[in-house]
């Protein structure tokens, strides 16, 4: 099924013909997803149904950080941020406050963008306490499996870290599913009206990962533009050509091809040395897709940050700060890695 | 959709090439053609040579670049970061995608200047 391809590279996330797990989805990693009793990292989520539970949850954590002197942001849906900006008083100025429908428009991007760029950016001794809420009731079907994988990759990206999480969800508007969803990826709960927190039983963020590694199925008859090493310069010709056709423009045109570069490279350098670009309309949005014949071994490439000294390994976070959402399926039959740009 | 995969508008067949000279009024060179895959190796010696030099400024002239890629973008940050002390490069006219990654990984890199005039 498998191409022989360059052996893995540890700065880049793709390999062609890794060992098959049981499931045929992630290798799993026991480092990451358990968080032993020493780990300082917290990350609870915080259950609201109205507007009172919510600040009642969120103020008192911020205020608890201020006077201990300890760094705060907090990124949340623009209606809630002024919720937060009201209750806080004098003391919001204190705090770093974000538009998480622009900063996380793309969930991929937090972690890196978002989470890590923050916290790595505070002095050293002091906890980090950070407010995140990635999932709200607008978020599509189609974005809502990369919100889940991210709320579950933050446990690994964070681990061992002094910072403390805190992930409000509205219990009133989202779905069942998501609320039990946020039991798997949340180590520990605060129940609606802000009840004492508690372990959550259902932890599983690994498992959650796996299960929303969802095949991308394509459309009927859409065309693909097939390319190797020889044709890497055409397929970006090939996706900006469509894309500008479709009506992108400007710097979004730019990032299309800067994606298409990436993404395409990584299929003849880690990928089987080929794969399958495809470019299409969909909801005022302009989606661009690879798939290749490589296996996305470790779920967080491209959702940490590079040391400023790393030479190489941006690709795929490059990728999750230009798109607008980016979904990937992998598995033993290949990876596909889908890019939705705003027109 | 509608779409047909036919021979992309405005691409020659034959494989990207990147091309690099010496300037002739100043320290420098100038580089043209696309910087990809293919091309990596004739960027990053020309980004060596200009580590070399002993000029206070070398010109990088990439006016006739017409793409980056990331790791081209992280070469030339590498090679910025190796230059002596009280050096630096000018990039000269660099495509939109070379100062749009410095901008989003390398945002104080104070020994590249870019020059648009």
């Amino acid at each position: 099924m498998t191409t022989a391809a360059e052996p893995f590279e540890s700065d880049e996330p793709f390999e062609s013909d890794g060992p098959l797990d049981p499931d045929g989805t992630y290798e799993s990693d026991e480092s990451r997803g358990t968080v032993g009793p020493l780990d300082p990292f917290v990350h609870p989520a915080l259950f609201y149904g109205d507007e009172r539970e919510y600040l009642a949850g969120t103020v008192s954590f911020i205020r608890e950080g201020l006077e201990a002197g300890d760094p705060v942001a907090v990124a949340v849906p623009g209606d809630n941020l002024a919720l937060i900006r009201d209750g806080l008083g004098a003391d919001a100025g204190a705090v770093r406050l974000m538009d998480m429908r622009e900063a996380g428009r793309n969930p991929g991007r937090i972690i890196p963008g978002v989470l890590r760029a923050f916290a790595d950016a505070q002095p050293a001794g002091r906890r980090v306490r950070i407010i995140g809420e990635p999932i709200w009731a607008g978020r599509s079907d189609t974005e809502y499996p990369a919100c889940v994988q991210h709320e579950a990759l933050i446990n690994a990206a964070f681990t061992g870290r002094a910072v403390s999480i805190l992930c409000p969800y509205d219990t009133r508007r989202l779905a069942p599913q998501v609320i039990a969803d946020a039991y798997a990826t949340h180590p520990v709960v605060i129940p609606a009206g802000s009840g004492p927190a508690a372990g959550s039983e259902a932890y599983a963020p690994d498992d959650v990962v796996a299960r929303y590694n969802e095949p991308l199925p394509l459309l009927a008859d859409m065309p693909a533009f097939t390319y190797d090493a020889d044709s890497l310069s055409q397929a970006r010709h090939v996706a900006t050509d469509i894309a500008a056709q479709l009506g992108l423009t400007g710097v979004r045109l730019q990032d299309l091809a800067l994606v298409t570069a990436e993404l395409t490279t990584n299929s003849v350098v880690h990928g089987g040395g080929s794969g399958a670009l495809r470019v299409w309309a969909e909801d005022g949005y302009v989606v661009c897709e690879v798939r290749d014949k490589g296996r996305l071994a470790d779920p967080l490439a491209g959702r940490l940050p590079a040391p400023r000294d790393q030479r190489g390994g941006r690709g795929l976070l490059m990728v999750n700060l230009v798109a607008d959402l980016v979904r990937v399926h992998t598995g033993t039959d290949g990876t596909t890695v889908r890019c939705w740009f705003a027109c | 959709m509608g779409i047909r995969y036919e021979a992309p508008s405005g691409v020659v067949s034959a494989a990207p090439a990147l091309t690099v000279s010496p300037l002739t009024t100043r320290s420098g060179l100038r580089v043209a053609g696309e910087v990809g895959l293919a091309t990596h190796h004739v960027w990053e010696r020309a980004l060596e040579r200009a580590v070399r030099e002993d000029g206070d400024v070398y010109h990088l002239e990439l006016s006739a670049v017409t793409f980056i890629d990331v790791a081209g973008a992280g070469a030339l940050a590498a090679a910025a970061q190796e230059l002596g002390a009280g050096r630096r490069m000018v990039l000269d006219h660099p495509p939109h995608a070379l100062r749009r990654v410095l901008d989003m990984f390398w945002p104080d890199l104070s020994t590249i200047e870019v020059s648009v005039s």
